[in-house]
């Protein structure tokens, strides 16, 4: 006997169903299941893994939704009557599948995509009545399941026995013959209780009174019995209450028994009920048949009925062209080769000519030109807005790419492989990734919305599992913990999976203390820590929400929204139910505009150059830029002063000189603590060695210690060696260490002729092991036929197996690494402009403050917040007087300022100049304790001194502070046009002078608390008498320090890494800084056994360990014991406590 | 009512129905076709541990409702017809048997199953 389960929530149900789809279609097939459906609540979420696993599985999908239907009754819009669960029917060229998107669509469309909106997710009766039938055949293509959970099924849970059959009646009324069905459903709860028998008996005589199928379920949330627990902690956090409140109200699922029951436990279920109500044999058969009818009903047929890998792409219309696209697409590259190699000939000419007809060749037979003609349109599109964009990715790889404007990386010159991008042997979409600036991305989107159409386009979503802090939060809630106790337990979880929090406690020294707080025997305490333990490895993973896609658009053809179901993104345009993972399967064809913040600010950067100096040949003289052809500087600067950054040759020295030194803070890719540690080491010369580096710092190859030997190779401390001549040519560019893709795929073209192609899959499926041995038996019979010697393939096949499946692509690479040497281009010759870019636009991995040491490492002065100089956004500015007269000083932006709105900024610059606070508080109407946020800043400092007062700005902040608690008196209405008496401030001039003016301590504090930005002095020099009495050394001094020196050093935490390691032992990096630079500490086991819980936690810390060389430029230390510098009394050193640590915070 | 939790022999059908029943030195025989459920129980408060793959029973127990009468008449000449209401409880694992509860109201078990 077989029994088909057609109200399964998987996973992907948010916070309600507990087990993956893969899970339960593997639970139904051991049970000789030949069906399952998956009806996630409110949407489609686990449907394509639900499809994938039943096909793994041998089954047959069936695909629904578990919804919401709105009460007649009540408020319509706001007030949900009960959940149906709507099966779509199959074997019907997709009506069934069409009919429920779109009813899925309809559901979320009134709702806002914000977290707590008032709409919920819900259909109306009609709108589920009119997408039940086919709109020509008229042919049910839904049905609809009236569960125990329905409006009738809820209200027959009291005695009630008129009203479930009015609720009953309306259904009938209102839906189509033929689209409706009873689901019984008992999970054995008591007498009396909802889904008890009882329960599951009055839905069955009211189907039969009525003539309406029923069919038996079981609800499913969890595949098996254990799953219940995680079901409840799911219910606590979905309702945000405690179990103990949920069980008192009583929420709670009855029991734990809503799991996917075997075919002979339905029977028995089935049987139980029948007995019940009194019912035979006949009609228990009746019940099964009429389950495994509608399930045969509603079997999916994945290729008609869903799309299932067919690549759908916008008309040909649409994106403007009449022929044939790849006709087109060739006429494009055609007309790209004049532009992007202007007089090519001979030779190279050939190459490329050849390289050209090979990628088309292959784009051509997989059909896909009118994919890269969309994606150029896109690309062309942006950079018709005036946005920076660059293509990221394998799509680097192509010519195509490079020729139709997608790609700013020429393939050939780096020697990039067109198949590890797209083969003959790969017909899954390509993905083409482009990069654009942050502040224009949701533009960008509109604009894509704008020109395909809202049919065609949507964003796509991505899923929001549970990890460590999270799952312990909602665990700690469940059980019904202080908030407080949590939140402290949750900030020690550092990087691990939620499912290893036992393992972690035993392990991880942060957390000895809550280890040792779960092991105490004293019971009541104890046992809450150990569920605790228990609950948040339950919940690891588990999706909890989905939102959208930091980049993913998904683009189609007019049948796009029949496709996938999509809901309000927080941002207000549709987002796809599915993520990535969902797209290849599903046919859709993603693309990724991803916003990036580094673009943004070098885009600022370029705009600042031009206003500070508005000619070619001010920029040249003030970036000290070469001459160029003519004498007059270098093609790439226009005229007007604006730089071409795209066109900037990659040789320019001054920059790798810069890259060498290490000092790369806010440079792309190559700030991290590790890079600059990597940099300094490797000490890149030219453009390769920048792919190179960015390959190199890898998860992988860090790992597997390839790093070491390649700059043992590189710098000559050791001979280069290769497997075999014919692999010179392959890895020389390389020292020998096999780092990129293209060279495994090379290794295993030469080696046994298998073509480019075959070798991205056989790459592929390294790390695969199911294929990984079929392609070991290949390479060596192979490699052995072209008389390859056996200890030559043993040791290949051992690189190949080892980097295959983590080495870097080099055209990823090579597409990183031309902003990573934009930024560095821009930092050597405009530092300036650059600094002010990054603050705007905040693109790295530091807080803001440290990218402020740094302008005061470089010497660029930093101007304070000004009321008619600062502008909504940070300047460069030439300095007017004082000792840094005439340099270039970054000007304070009055945005970031704690409690000023966007409008009153808006407001502020409006108006500019103020002559007077007056003046201010009439045309600003800045709220009074904003103007003395200003004040604290010392945003009047300067009308101040021009009014010719004698007071300081602790005057000033008193009068602003006593004038807040006085009644506001309506301004003087100023006629427009009308000129203020140029009185100058008899308000500034008239104050008292009283107060000492604030100390620097004091102003450093203000600073931070109002803009987390310590500007007028590091925070750490209020420590320096401290420091210094401890013998603290600076981070400026330690590069004149031997090798292993001990020493003891000090600063703010700036950066925290735990980057995977060789061996899988945990190294923790912190970065600290001391005001004179960053000093990178690494903490190995040893020490952070030592440090415990202050290796995550503590902001100051002093930090004792050996210097330890990294290159000729680079040095680290060596940590062997921390200690938190605030709090003085804990400093192991005589004295310390009695230097006052005022300034800290 | 009265609360219990002690241990009780039960024999049961193949299909796993209580049959007969020793509890306290007497022997008693299943009368009326009994009742099964599962019943939640405070698992976060009772329980110390709910690792992953902790199995059945940490959510909810199966309970019985059984009405019996005594087997075999009793030295003291106690009434042979007379019939109790007793939940029992089956333990997941090991099978065992426990009373829960002694009812006294007799008739309200196939009031409420009506329903």
């Amino acid at each position: 006997m077989s029994f088909t389960h057609l109200h399964v929530s998987t996973a992907f149900s948010a916070h309600y169903g507990v087990s993956w789809p893969e899970e339960l279609a593997a639970a139904a097939a051991a049970d000789g299941a030949t069906a399952l459906a998956c009806t996630d609540r409110d949407g489609l979420y686990g449907t394509v893994k639900h499809l994938l696993a039943c096909m793994a599985a041998g089954l047959d999908a069936v695909v629904g939704v578990d919804l919401a239907v709105l009460d007649d009754d009540g408020d319509l819009r706001t007030q949900a009557g009960g959940r149906v669960v709507v099966l779509a029917h199959g074997h019907n060229n997709g009506a069934g599948y069409r009919a429920l998107c779109r009813l899925i669509s309809d559901a979320h469309a009134r709702t806002t995509g914000k977290a707590g909106g008032a709409v919920p997710v819900a259909v109306t009766r009609a709108e589920l009545a009119s997408r039940t039938l086919h709109p020509e055949t008229l042919d049910p293509v839904l049905t609809v399941l009236l569960g125990p959970d329905s409006d009738v099924g809820r209200a027959m849970r009291g005695r009630r026995y008129l009203r479930p059959r009015t609720l009953f009646k309306r259904w009938l009324d209102a839906m189509p013959p033929g689209t409706l069905a009873a689901e019984v459903v008992s999970q054995l709860s008591p007498p009396g209780e909802p889904l008890s028998t009882a329960h599951a008996v009055r839905m069955l005589r009211l189907a039969a009174e009525h003539g309406v199928p029923a069919v038996l379920s079981n609800a499913v949330r969890y595949a098996a019995e254990d799953g219940a627990a995680t079901a409840d902690v799911l219910d606590s956090a979905r309702t945000l209450k405690s179990l103990p409140e949920l069980s008192a109200a009583p929420q709670l699922q009855p029991n734990g028994q809503a799991w996917l029951k075997s075919p002979a436990q339905m029977l028995a279920l089935g049987k139980e009920i029948m007995h019940a109500a009194g019912y035979g044999r006949t009609d228990l058969k009746r019940l099964m048949a009429q389950t495994e009818a509608l399930a045969d009903r509603c079997r999916m047929e994945p290729a008609t009925d869903m799309g299932w890998k067919q690549p759908v792409v916008p008309e040909a219309s649409v994106i403007g062209i009449a022929g044939d696209p790849l006709v087109e697409l060739a006429r494009r590259c055609e007309a790209g080769i004049g532009r992007r190699f202007p007089g090519i000939a001979g030779k190279p000419a050939e190459a490329l000519r050849a390289r050209l007809d090979h990628e088309l060749g292959i784009i051509g037979s997989l059909g896909f030109a009118a994919y890269f003609l969309t994606v150029a349109e896109v690309a062309r599109m942006i950079l018709d807005l005036g946005v920076r964009a660059a293509a990221r990715g394998s799509g680097a790889s192509s010519l195509v790419n490079y020729l139709i404007d997608v790609s700013q990386v020429n393939p050939l010159q780096h020697d990039l492989i067109f198949e590890r991008f797209l083969s003959r042997d790969r017909a899954t979409l390509p993905d083409i990734d482009i990069d654009v600036e942050s502040a224009e991305r949701h533009n960008v989107y509109r604009k894509i919305f704008a020109r395909f159409g809202a049919e065609r386009v949507t964003l796509m979503s991505m899923q929001n599992g549970y990890r460590a802090r999270g799952a312990v939060r909602d665990a700690g809630q469940a059980l019904g913990m202080d908030d407080g106790e949590v939140g402290e337990i949750a900030k020690q979880l550092w990087r691990f999976p939620a499912r290893n929090f036992r393992e972690a406690l035993a392990e991880k020294p942060e957390l000895r203390e809550f280890a040792g707080r779960v092991e105490q025997r004293d019971f009541t305490e104890n046992q809450q820590l150990d569920l605790l333990v228990d609950l948040t490895e339950r919940l690891d993973r588990l999706p909890r929400h989905i939102s959208m896609h930091p980049c993913g658009v998904i683009l189609g053809d007019a049948t796009l929204l029949d496709r996938t179901p999509v809901q309000p993104s927080g941002l207000g345009l549709p987002m796809s139910q599915f993520d990535k993972h969902d797209m290849d399967p599903m046919g859709m064809l993603k693309l990724d505009v991803l916003g990036v913040r580094m673009q943004s600010a070098m885009a600022f950067a370029v705009r600042e150059v031009i206003r500070l100096h508005p000619s070619k040949a001010e920029v040249v003289a003030a970036g000290a830029h070469p001459a160029g052809p003519d004498g007059n500087g270098p093609d790439y600067i226009a005229e007007d002063g604006h730089i071409d950054l795209n066109a900037v040759p990659l040789d320019d020295e001054p920059t790798y000189e810069l890259i060498r030194s290490t000092h790369t803070l806010g440079c792309f890719q190559i700030e991290s603590p590790g890079q600059r540690e990597l940099v300094g080491k490797l000490a890149p010369r030219d453009f390769n060695d920048l792919i190179i580096d960015i390959s190199l710092f890898r998860p992988g190859p860090m790992k597997s210690d390839m790093v070491r030997p390649f700059l043992e190779h590189r710098h000559g401390f050791a001979p280069e060696v290769y497997p075999h001549p014919d692999l010179v040519p392959v890895l020389q560019e390389t020292h020998g260490v096999t780092v990129f893709h293209e060279q495994i795929l090379k290794t295993f073209d030469v080696m046994t002729g298998c073509g480019l192609a075959r070798a991205d899959e056989f790459r592929r499926a390294l790390g695969n092991e199911m294929l990984e041995g079929k392609v070991e038996e290949f390479f060596r019979k192979e490699a052995r036929a072209r008389r390859y010697a056996p200890e030559v393939v043993d040791k290949v096949w051992g690189t190949l197996k080892a980097f295959g499946s983590f080495g870097f692509c080099k055209a990823h690479g090579a597409a990183f690494a031309v902003p990573t040497y934009q930024s560095a281009w821009l930092k050597t010759h405009h530092p300036e402009a650059f600094l002010a870019g990054l603050w705007e636009h905040d693109p790295g991995m530091y807080p803001k403050r440290l990218l402020v040491a740094e302008a005061r490492r470089l010497g660029i002065p930093i101007l304070p917040l000004d009321i008619n100089r600062s502008q909504a956004e940070y300047r460069v500015e030439r300095v007017a007087a004082g000792p840094d007269r005439g340099r270039l000083g970054i000007r304070l932006s009055l945005s970031g300022i704690y409690g000023l709105s966007g409008a009153e900024l808006k407001r502020i610059v409006a108006a500019q100049p103020y002559d007077s606070l007056a003046d201010l508080r009439a045309r600003s109407r800045l709220s009074r304790p904003g103007i003395k946020r200003l004040a604290q800043l010392g945003a009047f400092d300067s009308l101040h001194r021009a009014s010719g007062g004698a007071a300081n700005r602790a005057d000033l902040v008193r009068h602003l502070q006593d004038l807040q608690h006085r009644p506001q008196r309506k301004g003087v209405e100023v006629i427009e046009g009308q000129l203020a008496l140029p009185l100058g401030d008899i308000e500034l001039r008239n104050l008292k002078a009283e107060l000492p003016a604030p100390g620097m301590v004091e102003t450093v504090r203000t600073e931070l608390d109002l803009m987390a930005v310590d500007v007028s002095e590091h925070l750490m020099a209020s420590h320096r008498p401290l420091l210094d009495r401890l013998g603290v050394t600076t981070a400026d001094k330690l590069l004149g320090l031997r090798n292993g020196t001990e020493v003891l050093v000090a600063g703010v935490r700036v950066a925290t890494q735990t980057p995977p390691m060789r061996g899988g032992r945990r190294v923790v990096f912190i970065s600290v800084d001391d005001g004179t630079g960053c000093v990178d500490s690494v903490f190995f086991h040893e020490a952070q056994e030592q440090a415990g819980s202050l290796l995550f936690g503590t902001r100051l810390l002093l930090i004792r360990g050996t210097t330890r060389r990294t290159g000729p430029r680079g040095i680290s230390i060596s940590a062997s014991m921390a200690w938190d510098l605030s709090r003085t009394g804990t400093l192991p050193f005589p004295g310390a406590a009695l230097v006052g640590l005022s300034g800290n915070r | 009512m009265g609360m219990f939790s002690e241990s009780v022999d039960v024999v049961c059908t193949p299909s796993g129905q209580p049959l007969k029943l020793g509890w306290a030195g007497r022997h008693y025989t299943v009368c009326a076709e009994p009742v099964r459920w599962y019943e939640r129980r405070q698992w976060w408060a009772e329980e110390s541990r709910a690792p992953l793959g902790s199995g059945p029973g940490l959510v909810d127990h199966e309970i019985w409702r059984v009405q019996v009468r005594l087997s075999d008449p009793s030295p003291e000449g106690g009434a042979r017809g007379e019939i109790l209401t007793l939940d029992l409880s089956r333990h997941v694992g090991s099978g065992r048997w426990r009373l829960l509860r002694i009812h006294d109201a007799l008739r309200t078990l196939p009031k409420r199953r009506r329903a």
